[in-house]
Protein backbone atom coordinates (compact mmCIF):
# COMPACT_ATOMS: atom_id res chain seq x y z
CA UNK A 1 0.00 0.00 0.00
CA UNK A 2 1.40 3.34 -0.53
CA UNK A 3 0.13 6.50 0.87
CA UNK A 4 0.07 9.75 -1.85
CA UNK A 5 1.54 12.62 0.11
CA UNK A 6 -1.14 15.05 -1.78
CA UNK A 7 -4.05 12.98 -0.55
CA UNK A 8 -2.75 13.34 2.62
CA UNK A 9 -2.54 16.89 2.30
CA UNK A 10 -6.10 16.92 0.70
CA UNK A 11 -7.46 15.17 3.74
CA UNK A 12 -5.64 17.25 6.31
CA UNK A 13 -7.20 20.13 4.35
CA UNK A 14 -10.52 19.13 4.76
CA UNK A 15 -10.47 17.83 7.75
CA UNK A 16 -8.95 21.45 8.66
CA UNK A 17 -11.81 23.44 7.02
CA UNK A 18 -14.55 21.05 9.09
CA UNK A 19 -12.85 22.10 12.24
CA UNK A 20 -12.91 25.69 11.27
CA UNK A 21 -16.39 25.50 9.96
CA UNK A 22 -17.81 24.10 13.59
CA UNK A 23 -15.35 26.17 15.68
CA UNK A 24 -17.95 29.73 14.05
CA UNK A 25 -20.52 29.89 16.32
CA UNK A 26 -23.77 29.03 14.57
CA UNK A 27 -25.84 31.58 16.20
CA UNK A 28 -27.45 32.91 13.44
CA UNK A 29 -28.94 29.40 12.76
CA UNK A 30 -29.53 28.69 16.38
CA UNK A 31 -31.54 32.10 17.31
CA UNK A 32 -33.39 31.66 14.27
CA UNK A 33 -34.35 27.70 15.10
CA UNK A 34 -34.82 28.86 19.07
CA UNK A 35 -38.24 29.72 19.29
CA UNK A 36 -38.81 25.95 17.95
CA UNK A 37 -36.08 24.15 20.31
CA UNK A 38 -37.63 26.47 23.47
CA UNK A 39 -40.35 25.30 23.15
CA UNK A 40 -39.31 21.56 23.74
CA UNK A 41 -36.38 21.91 25.57
CA UNK A 42 -36.33 21.81 29.29
CA UNK A 43 -34.85 24.85 31.67
CA UNK A 44 -31.37 25.05 30.01
CA UNK A 45 -28.70 26.11 32.31
CA UNK A 46 -25.65 27.45 30.49
CA UNK A 47 -23.70 25.71 33.06
CA UNK A 48 -24.78 22.77 32.64
CA UNK A 49 -22.80 22.73 28.92
CA UNK A 50 -19.33 24.39 30.77
CA UNK A 51 -20.05 21.53 33.02
CA UNK A 52 -20.34 18.97 30.46
CA UNK A 53 -17.01 20.24 28.40
CA UNK A 54 -15.09 20.04 31.37
CA UNK A 55 -15.83 16.58 31.78
CA UNK A 56 -14.62 16.21 28.24
CA UNK A 57 -11.63 18.39 28.74
CA UNK A 58 -11.00 15.75 31.46
CA UNK A 59 -11.69 12.59 29.05
CA UNK A 60 -8.99 14.38 26.45
CA UNK A 61 -7.06 14.89 29.45
CA UNK A 62 -6.34 11.66 30.47
CA UNK A 63 -6.32 10.21 27.01
CA UNK A 64 -3.70 12.69 26.17
CA UNK A 65 -1.81 11.50 29.71
CA UNK A 66 -1.82 7.97 28.13
CA UNK A 67 -0.35 8.77 24.94
CA UNK A 68 2.34 11.31 26.18
CA UNK A 69 3.91 8.47 27.96
CA UNK A 70 2.97 5.44 26.16
CA UNK A 71 5.17 7.44 23.04
CA UNK A 72 7.51 9.00 25.28
CA UNK A 73 8.65 5.08 26.21
CA UNK A 74 7.90 4.11 22.79
CA UNK A 75 9.92 6.47 20.42
CA UNK A 76 12.45 6.38 23.52
CA UNK A 77 12.73 2.87 22.31
CA UNK A 78 12.74 3.20 18.97
CA UNK A 79 15.97 5.94 20.27
CA UNK A 80 14.13 8.89 18.14
CA UNK A 81 14.78 7.47 15.19
CA UNK A 82 12.95 9.73 12.85
CA UNK A 83 12.98 13.46 14.37
CA UNK A 84 9.25 13.30 13.72
CA UNK A 85 9.22 11.26 16.53
CA UNK A 86 9.06 13.60 18.98
CA UNK A 87 6.02 15.41 17.82
CA UNK A 88 3.66 13.45 19.68
CA UNK A 89 5.25 13.81 22.86
CA UNK A 90 4.81 17.97 22.32
CA UNK A 91 1.24 17.67 21.19
CA UNK A 92 0.33 15.56 23.71
CA UNK A 93 1.67 17.42 26.63
CA UNK A 94 -0.03 20.50 25.17
CA UNK A 95 -3.19 18.72 25.05
CA UNK A 96 -2.97 17.66 28.70
CA UNK A 97 -2.13 21.17 29.69
CA UNK A 98 -5.02 22.28 27.56
CA UNK A 99 -7.36 19.76 29.08
CA UNK A 100 -6.00 20.79 32.66
CA UNK A 101 -6.41 24.67 31.39
CA UNK A 102 -9.78 23.43 30.44
CA UNK A 103 -11.08 21.84 33.44
CA UNK A 104 -9.96 24.99 35.35
CA UNK A 105 -12.21 27.40 32.85
CA UNK A 106 -15.70 27.94 33.76
CA UNK A 107 -16.18 30.43 30.93
CA UNK A 108 -19.07 29.96 28.19
CA UNK A 109 -17.01 30.24 25.59
CA UNK A 110 -14.56 28.22 23.63
CA UNK A 111 -10.43 29.30 23.70
CA UNK A 112 -8.73 29.77 21.09
CA UNK A 113 -5.43 28.03 21.93
CA UNK A 114 -7.12 25.32 23.17
CA UNK A 115 -9.06 24.78 20.45
CA UNK A 116 -5.91 25.31 18.11
CA UNK A 117 -3.96 22.79 20.87
CA UNK A 118 -6.63 19.93 20.50
CA UNK A 119 -6.94 20.48 16.78
CA UNK A 120 -3.05 19.92 16.38
CA UNK A 121 -3.58 16.86 18.48
CA UNK A 122 -6.09 16.01 16.29
CA UNK A 123 -3.83 16.21 12.79
CA UNK A 124 -0.89 15.05 14.74
CA UNK A 125 -2.42 12.13 15.39
CA UNK A 126 -3.95 11.59 12.25
CA UNK A 127 -0.46 12.31 10.46
CA UNK A 128 1.04 9.67 12.59
CA UNK A 129 -1.38 6.64 11.85
CA UNK A 130 -0.23 7.59 8.36
CA UNK A 131 3.57 7.54 9.43
CA UNK A 132 2.88 4.33 11.49
CA UNK A 133 1.32 2.85 8.18
CA UNK A 134 3.71 3.99 6.10
CA UNK A 135 6.52 2.70 8.29
CA UNK A 136 4.90 -0.90 8.02
CA UNK A 137 3.93 -0.64 4.66
CA UNK A 138 8.18 -0.15 3.80
CA UNK A 139 9.06 -3.00 5.93
CA UNK A 140 9.38 -6.90 4.00
CA UNK A 141 6.15 -8.63 4.29
CA UNK A 142 3.57 -5.27 4.54
CA UNK A 143 0.88 -5.69 6.50
CA UNK A 144 1.59 -9.00 7.63
CA UNK A 145 0.43 -10.26 11.09
CA UNK A 146 4.53 -9.89 11.72
CA UNK A 147 4.49 -6.30 10.77
CA UNK A 148 1.37 -5.40 12.62
CA UNK A 149 2.46 -7.42 15.68
CA UNK A 150 6.28 -5.85 16.19
CA UNK A 151 6.15 -2.68 13.77
CA UNK A 152 5.16 0.73 14.88
CA UNK A 153 1.22 0.12 16.59
CA UNK A 154 -1.98 1.50 14.36
CA UNK A 155 -3.98 2.03 17.16
CA UNK A 156 -1.16 4.45 19.42
CA UNK A 157 -1.48 7.36 17.13
CA UNK A 158 -5.31 7.06 17.04
CA UNK A 159 -5.81 7.25 20.22
CA UNK A 160 -4.07 11.03 20.23
CA UNK A 161 -6.75 11.88 17.28
CA UNK A 162 -9.05 10.85 19.85
CA UNK A 163 -7.93 13.01 22.37
CA UNK A 164 -7.46 16.31 20.25
CA UNK A 165 -10.90 15.52 18.84
CA UNK A 166 -12.76 15.12 22.54
CA UNK A 167 -11.29 17.91 23.46
CA UNK A 168 -12.11 20.03 20.45
CA UNK A 169 -15.85 18.75 20.76
CA UNK A 170 -14.87 19.98 24.48
CA UNK A 171 -14.95 23.12 23.27
CA UNK A 172 -17.36 23.10 20.92
CA UNK A 173 -20.24 22.12 23.86
CA UNK A 174 -18.57 25.13 26.27
CA UNK A 175 -19.11 27.28 22.72
CA UNK A 176 -22.98 26.84 23.33
CA UNK A 177 -25.16 29.67 22.92
CA UNK A 178 -26.93 30.64 25.85
CA UNK A 179 -30.24 29.28 25.89
CA UNK A 180 -29.47 26.82 23.09
CA UNK A 181 -29.27 22.87 23.88
CA UNK A 182 -25.48 22.15 22.89
CA UNK A 183 -24.99 21.49 18.98
CA UNK A 184 -22.44 20.01 17.15
CA UNK A 185 -22.32 21.05 13.38
CA UNK A 186 -25.95 20.68 14.10
CA UNK A 187 -26.29 17.58 15.69
CA UNK A 188 -26.88 16.99 19.34
CA UNK A 189 -23.78 17.25 21.79
CA UNK A 190 -24.16 14.65 23.64
CA UNK A 191 -25.41 11.84 20.48
CA UNK A 192 -22.05 13.44 18.67
CA UNK A 193 -19.65 12.54 21.68
CA UNK A 194 -21.71 9.34 22.11
CA UNK A 195 -20.99 8.50 18.75
CA UNK A 196 -17.54 9.09 19.20
CA UNK A 197 -16.64 7.52 22.15
CA UNK A 198 -18.30 4.33 21.06
CA UNK A 199 -16.21 4.15 17.91
CA UNK A 200 -12.99 5.40 19.81
CA UNK A 201 -13.79 2.59 22.21
CA UNK A 202 -14.12 -0.27 19.37
CA UNK A 203 -10.59 1.14 17.48
CA UNK A 204 -9.13 0.52 20.66
CA UNK A 205 -10.81 -2.67 21.83
CA UNK A 206 -8.75 -3.43 18.14
CA UNK A 207 -5.54 -2.60 19.79
CA UNK A 208 -5.42 -4.02 22.64
CA UNK A 209 -7.30 -7.54 20.97
CA UNK A 210 -4.13 -7.59 18.29
CA UNK A 211 -1.80 -7.55 20.99
CA UNK A 212 -3.19 -9.70 23.49
CA UNK A 213 -3.48 -12.15 20.34
CA UNK A 214 0.39 -11.58 20.35
CA UNK A 215 0.31 -12.08 24.14
CA UNK A 216 -1.38 -15.48 23.82
CA UNK A 217 -4.07 -14.24 26.35
CA UNK A 218 -1.40 -15.76 28.33
CA UNK A 219 -3.32 -13.83 31.35
CA UNK A 220 -7.06 -14.90 31.69
CA UNK A 221 -7.67 -11.00 32.61
CA UNK A 222 -6.35 -10.67 28.81
CA UNK A 223 -9.69 -11.39 27.92
CA UNK A 224 -11.18 -8.30 30.14
CA UNK A 225 -10.23 -5.34 27.59
CA UNK A 226 -11.68 -7.12 24.44
CA UNK A 227 -14.73 -8.37 26.41
CA UNK A 228 -16.03 -5.50 28.39
CA UNK A 229 -15.34 -2.23 26.37
CA UNK A 230 -17.11 -3.65 23.24
CA UNK A 231 -20.06 -4.12 25.40
CA UNK A 232 -19.67 -0.67 26.65
CA UNK A 233 -19.24 0.72 22.56
CA UNK A 234 -22.33 -0.99 22.01
CA UNK A 235 -24.32 0.44 24.71
CA UNK A 236 -22.99 3.69 24.28
CA UNK A 237 -23.82 3.57 20.87
CA UNK A 238 -26.89 2.86 21.36
CA UNK A 239 -27.75 5.58 23.47
CA UNK A 240 -26.38 7.52 21.06
CA UNK A 241 -28.70 6.50 18.28
CA UNK A 242 -31.51 6.01 20.65
CA UNK A 243 -34.30 7.96 22.83
CA UNK A 244 -32.36 10.98 25.23
CA UNK A 245 -34.33 11.03 27.83
CA UNK A 246 -33.87 8.02 29.67
CA UNK A 247 -31.90 7.04 32.82
CA UNK A 248 -29.21 4.38 31.03
CA UNK A 249 -28.14 3.15 34.18
CA UNK A 250 -26.96 0.09 32.44
CA UNK A 251 -24.89 2.01 29.88
CA UNK A 252 -23.17 4.27 32.98
CA UNK A 253 -22.54 0.65 35.10
CA UNK A 254 -20.66 -0.46 31.59
CA UNK A 255 -18.79 3.03 31.38
CA UNK A 256 -18.25 2.70 35.17
CA UNK A 257 -16.68 -0.41 34.64
CA UNK A 258 -14.30 0.51 31.30
CA UNK A 259 -12.88 3.60 33.01
CA UNK A 260 -11.95 0.90 35.76
CA UNK A 261 -10.63 -1.50 33.46
CA UNK A 262 -8.64 1.38 32.08
CA UNK A 263 -6.29 1.84 35.59
CA UNK A 264 -6.87 -2.01 36.79
CA UNK A 265 -5.34 -2.67 33.11
CA UNK A 266 -1.84 -0.47 34.16
CA UNK A 267 -1.82 -2.11 37.09
CA UNK A 268 -1.67 -5.68 35.51
CA UNK A 269 1.31 -4.63 33.25
CA UNK A 270 2.78 -3.28 36.49
CA UNK A 271 2.38 -6.82 36.96
CA UNK A 272 3.05 -8.06 33.89
CA UNK A 273 6.62 -6.14 34.08
CA UNK A 274 7.27 -7.87 37.09
CA UNK A 275 6.95 -10.76 35.52
CA UNK A 276 9.18 -10.81 32.41
CA UNK A 277 12.95 -11.80 33.61
CA UNK A 278 14.93 -9.56 35.84
CA UNK A 279 11.63 -8.32 36.88
CA UNK A 280 11.74 -4.65 37.94
CA UNK A 281 15.36 -4.82 38.86
CA UNK A 282 15.70 -4.72 34.93
CA UNK A 283 12.92 -2.18 34.46
CA UNK A 284 15.51 -0.97 31.24
CA UNK A 285 14.52 -3.58 29.11
CA UNK A 286 11.21 -4.60 30.54
CA UNK A 287 9.52 -1.28 31.13
CA UNK A 288 10.46 -1.44 27.15
CA UNK A 289 9.76 -4.56 26.04
CA UNK A 290 6.83 -5.93 28.99
CA UNK A 291 3.47 -4.38 28.58
CA UNK A 292 2.84 -0.95 28.25
CA UNK A 293 2.09 0.51 31.30
CA UNK A 294 0.67 4.01 30.30
CA UNK A 295 -1.50 2.58 27.38
CA UNK A 296 -4.88 0.92 29.51
CA UNK A 297 -6.12 4.50 30.69
CA UNK A 298 -7.22 5.23 26.93
CA UNK A 299 -10.07 3.14 28.08
CA UNK A 300 -10.54 5.70 30.87
CA UNK A 301 -10.24 8.74 29.12
CA UNK A 302 -12.97 7.14 26.70
CA UNK A 303 -15.23 6.09 28.94
CA UNK A 304 -15.04 9.57 30.63
CA UNK A 305 -16.56 10.98 27.50
CA UNK A 306 -19.15 8.62 27.53
CA UNK A 307 -20.08 9.44 30.99
CA UNK A 308 -20.11 13.06 29.79
CA UNK A 309 -22.01 12.33 26.98
CA UNK A 310 -24.67 10.82 28.81
CA UNK A 311 -25.04 14.10 30.95
CA UNK A 312 -25.50 15.91 27.62
CA UNK A 313 -27.84 13.71 26.63
CA UNK A 314 -29.77 14.14 29.98
CA UNK A 315 -28.93 17.59 30.15
CA UNK A 316 -30.32 18.67 26.81
CA UNK A 317 -32.64 15.63 25.34
CA UNK A 318 -33.91 16.37 21.80
CA UNK A 319 -36.76 14.07 21.22
CA UNK B 1 42.61 -6.91 15.26
CA UNK B 2 41.69 -3.55 15.42
CA UNK B 3 39.68 -2.84 18.69
CA UNK B 4 36.07 -2.44 17.52
CA UNK B 5 34.79 -1.50 20.96
CA UNK B 6 37.87 0.24 22.66
CA UNK B 7 37.55 0.15 26.85
CA UNK B 8 34.63 -2.24 26.32
CA UNK B 9 35.21 -5.22 29.24
CA UNK B 10 31.93 -7.24 29.69
CA UNK B 11 32.63 -8.38 32.96
CA UNK B 12 32.18 -4.82 34.31
CA UNK B 13 28.28 -6.07 33.51
CA UNK B 14 29.09 -8.95 36.72
CA UNK B 15 27.21 -7.12 39.46
CA UNK B 16 24.46 -4.86 36.92
CA UNK B 17 21.11 -5.86 36.19
CA UNK B 18 22.35 -7.54 33.00
CA UNK B 19 23.72 -10.48 34.85
CA UNK B 20 21.72 -12.67 37.36
CA UNK B 21 23.56 -15.38 39.98
CA UNK B 22 23.38 -18.23 36.98
CA UNK B 23 24.97 -16.34 34.26
CA UNK B 24 27.55 -15.36 37.29
CA UNK B 25 28.19 -18.78 38.04
CA UNK B 26 28.49 -20.10 34.40
CA UNK B 27 30.94 -17.45 33.31
CA UNK B 28 33.57 -18.17 36.56
CA UNK B 29 32.88 -21.85 35.98
CA UNK B 30 34.40 -20.57 32.05
CA UNK B 31 37.32 -18.53 33.46
CA UNK B 32 38.13 -20.86 36.10
CA UNK B 33 38.75 -23.96 33.94
CA UNK B 34 41.59 -26.00 34.48
CA UNK B 35 44.50 -25.05 32.14
CA UNK B 36 45.95 -28.86 32.49
CA UNK B 37 44.40 -31.68 30.76
CA UNK B 38 41.99 -34.19 31.88
CA UNK B 39 40.96 -35.64 29.03
CA UNK B 40 44.23 -35.81 26.58
CA UNK B 41 47.56 -37.09 27.05
CA UNK B 42 50.07 -34.62 27.23
CA UNK B 43 51.42 -35.48 23.83
CA UNK B 44 47.80 -35.07 22.19
CA UNK B 45 47.74 -31.93 24.53
CA UNK B 46 51.01 -30.68 22.87
CA UNK B 47 49.30 -31.09 19.25
CA UNK B 48 46.45 -29.99 20.16
CA UNK B 49 47.85 -26.35 21.51
CA UNK B 50 49.70 -26.25 18.48
CA UNK B 51 46.51 -27.18 16.07
CA UNK B 52 44.50 -24.36 18.48
CA UNK B 53 47.52 -21.76 17.34
CA UNK B 54 47.03 -22.58 13.55
CA UNK B 55 43.14 -22.17 14.08
CA UNK B 56 42.97 -19.26 15.80
CA UNK B 57 45.96 -17.62 16.62
CA UNK B 58 45.60 -14.88 19.34
CA UNK B 59 47.68 -11.77 19.76
CA UNK B 60 50.67 -11.98 22.73
CA UNK B 61 49.69 -8.63 24.34
CA UNK B 62 46.48 -10.69 26.14
CA UNK B 63 46.13 -13.40 27.96
CA UNK B 64 45.16 -15.95 25.71
CA UNK B 65 41.54 -17.82 25.30
CA UNK B 66 42.55 -21.54 26.89
CA UNK B 67 41.15 -23.31 23.53
CA UNK B 68 42.97 -26.67 24.48
CA UNK B 69 41.80 -26.69 27.80
CA UNK B 70 37.78 -25.81 26.54
CA UNK B 71 38.38 -28.26 24.06
CA UNK B 72 39.00 -30.82 27.08
CA UNK B 73 36.32 -29.62 29.28
CA UNK B 74 34.10 -30.00 26.54
CA UNK B 75 34.91 -34.18 26.11
CA UNK B 76 35.21 -34.34 30.34
CA UNK B 77 32.09 -33.13 30.63
CA UNK B 78 30.45 -34.79 28.07
CA UNK B 79 28.68 -31.70 26.22
CA UNK B 80 27.92 -33.08 23.39
CA UNK B 81 26.43 -31.29 19.86
CA UNK B 82 23.08 -33.18 19.68
CA UNK B 83 23.70 -35.16 16.01
CA UNK B 84 27.31 -36.99 14.93
CA UNK B 85 28.26 -37.41 11.36
CA UNK B 86 28.51 -41.45 11.16
CA UNK B 87 31.63 -41.04 9.66
CA UNK B 88 32.92 -39.37 12.66
CA UNK B 89 33.29 -41.47 16.04
CA UNK B 90 32.11 -40.26 19.37
CA UNK B 91 34.27 -36.76 20.04
CA UNK B 92 36.40 -37.91 22.60
CA UNK B 93 37.72 -41.13 20.23
CA UNK B 94 37.84 -38.61 17.32
CA UNK B 95 39.89 -36.24 18.81
CA UNK B 96 42.15 -38.86 19.78
CA UNK B 97 42.33 -40.30 16.99
CA UNK B 98 42.48 -36.79 14.63
CA UNK B 99 45.90 -35.64 16.88
CA UNK B 100 47.43 -39.00 16.85
CA UNK B 101 46.91 -39.15 12.91
CA UNK B 102 48.15 -35.72 12.44
CA UNK B 103 51.03 -36.35 14.57
CA UNK B 104 52.00 -39.54 12.30
CA UNK B 105 51.33 -37.37 9.30
CA UNK B 106 53.48 -34.86 10.50
CA UNK B 107 56.53 -37.44 11.14
CA UNK B 108 55.58 -38.66 8.30
CA UNK B 109 56.07 -35.50 5.98
CA UNK B 110 58.71 -33.92 7.86
CA UNK B 111 60.52 -36.15 10.24
CA UNK B 112 59.10 -34.05 13.47
CA UNK B 113 56.13 -33.66 16.05
CA UNK B 114 53.53 -30.97 14.62
CA UNK B 115 54.27 -28.68 17.80
CA UNK B 116 57.63 -28.39 16.98
CA UNK B 117 57.06 -27.76 13.46
CA UNK B 118 57.25 -23.93 11.70
CA UNK B 119 53.78 -22.64 11.50
CA UNK B 120 54.18 -23.18 7.59
CA UNK B 121 54.76 -26.54 8.10
CA UNK B 122 51.66 -26.78 10.14
CA UNK B 123 49.47 -24.94 7.72
CA UNK B 124 50.47 -27.27 4.98
CA UNK B 125 49.49 -30.55 7.07
CA UNK B 126 46.00 -28.79 7.89
CA UNK B 127 45.16 -27.90 4.32
CA UNK B 128 45.85 -31.09 3.32
CA UNK B 129 43.55 -32.63 6.50
CA UNK B 130 40.87 -29.60 5.20
CA UNK B 131 41.02 -30.75 1.67
CA UNK B 132 40.69 -34.85 2.59
CA UNK B 133 44.45 -35.50 1.54
CA UNK B 134 45.55 -37.08 5.08
CA UNK B 135 45.55 -40.76 4.77
CA UNK B 136 46.88 -43.90 6.54
CA UNK B 137 46.10 -46.35 8.71
CA UNK B 138 46.06 -43.76 12.06
CA UNK B 139 42.71 -42.33 10.89
CA UNK B 140 41.02 -45.60 11.23
CA UNK B 141 38.72 -45.11 8.29
CA UNK B 142 37.46 -41.37 9.80
CA UNK B 143 37.98 -39.12 6.57
CA UNK B 144 40.31 -36.49 7.60
CA UNK B 145 38.31 -33.60 5.97
CA UNK B 146 34.99 -34.98 7.79
CA UNK B 147 36.71 -34.56 11.50
CA UNK B 148 38.42 -30.99 10.34
CA UNK B 149 35.15 -29.69 8.95
CA UNK B 150 32.84 -31.68 11.77
CA UNK B 151 34.94 -31.23 15.04
CA UNK B 152 38.00 -29.14 14.64
CA UNK B 153 36.38 -25.88 13.23
CA UNK B 154 33.22 -25.90 15.50
CA UNK B 155 34.96 -27.11 18.86
CA UNK B 156 37.74 -24.48 18.52
CA UNK B 157 36.32 -21.56 17.66
CA UNK B 158 32.95 -22.24 19.61
CA UNK B 159 35.30 -22.41 23.18
CA UNK B 160 36.73 -18.98 21.55
CA UNK B 161 33.23 -17.43 21.64
CA UNK B 162 32.20 -19.28 24.82
CA UNK B 163 35.24 -16.79 26.11
CA UNK B 164 34.37 -12.77 27.80
CA UNK B 165 38.11 -11.93 26.08
CA UNK B 166 35.93 -12.87 22.60
CA UNK B 167 32.90 -10.87 23.71
CA UNK B 168 35.12 -8.17 24.37
CA UNK B 169 36.52 -7.97 20.81
CA UNK B 170 32.75 -8.69 19.38
CA UNK B 171 30.84 -6.12 21.79
CA UNK B 172 29.03 -8.89 22.87
CA UNK B 173 27.19 -8.75 26.54
CA UNK B 174 26.97 -12.16 27.62
CA UNK B 175 24.51 -14.39 27.94
CA UNK B 176 20.64 -12.45 27.82
CA UNK B 177 20.08 -13.49 31.00
CA UNK B 178 18.41 -11.47 32.68
CA UNK B 179 18.78 -8.53 30.83
CA UNK B 180 18.20 -9.30 26.92
CA UNK B 181 17.67 -6.85 24.02
CA UNK B 182 15.15 -4.57 23.10
CA UNK B 183 16.24 -2.65 20.00
CA UNK B 184 16.21 -5.29 17.25
CA UNK B 185 16.25 -3.14 14.06
CA UNK B 186 19.50 -3.00 11.75
CA UNK B 187 22.51 -0.73 13.27
CA UNK B 188 19.98 0.33 16.79
CA UNK B 189 21.89 -0.27 19.80
CA UNK B 190 20.40 -0.94 23.42
CA UNK B 191 21.92 1.68 26.02
CA UNK B 192 23.67 -1.08 27.55
CA UNK B 193 25.13 -2.43 24.53
CA UNK B 194 28.81 -1.64 23.67
CA UNK B 195 29.03 1.08 21.35
CA UNK B 196 31.06 0.17 18.34
CA UNK B 197 34.12 2.55 17.46
CA UNK B 198 33.89 4.61 14.30
CA UNK B 199 37.20 6.22 12.79
CA UNK B 200 34.94 9.57 13.61
CA UNK B 201 33.87 9.01 16.55
CA UNK B 202 35.86 6.56 18.50
CA UNK B 203 36.95 8.78 21.44
CA UNK B 204 33.48 9.18 22.07
CA UNK B 205 32.67 5.75 21.85
CA UNK B 206 35.59 4.72 23.74
CA UNK B 207 34.46 7.04 26.88
CA UNK B 208 31.04 5.63 26.42
CA UNK B 209 32.12 2.23 26.86
CA UNK B 210 33.79 3.31 29.66
CA UNK B 211 31.82 4.81 31.99
CA UNK B 212 27.68 3.70 30.84
CA UNK B 213 27.67 -0.04 29.53
CA UNK B 214 27.16 -2.06 32.66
Amino acid sequence: MRLEPAAGLGLGAILGLTALALTLRPATRARAASSRLAVRAPTLDPRAAVHAARRMNRAAGVIAASVLADSAIEHYRGSFHNKAMVTPLVTATLSLAASVHGNADKDAAAHRLRDAVYAAAALTGLAGTGFHLFNISQKPGGFSWQNLFYSAPLGAPAALILSGLMGFLAERVRDTVPGQPPTIGGLSAGRVVAAVTSLGLLGTVGEAGLLHFRGAYHDPFMYLPVTIPPLTAASIGHAALGRSHRRRSLTRFWLRFTALLGFAGTGFHIVGVARNMGGWRNWRQNVLNGPPIPAPPSFTGLALAGLAALGLMQDHPDD
Amino acid sequence: MTDRYPAYDVLAKRWTESWNEVTRKVIDRRLAAPREPRFFSASEWRTLGALCDRILPQPKDRPPVPLPAYVDQKITDGRLDGYRYAGIPPQGVAWRRGLAALEAASQEAHGGSFHALSAEQQDGLLHRMQHGDLTGEAWGGMPCNLFFQHRVIPDITHAYYAHPTAWNEIGFGGPASPRGYVRMGLDRRDPWEAAEATSRKEAARARRNDSDVV
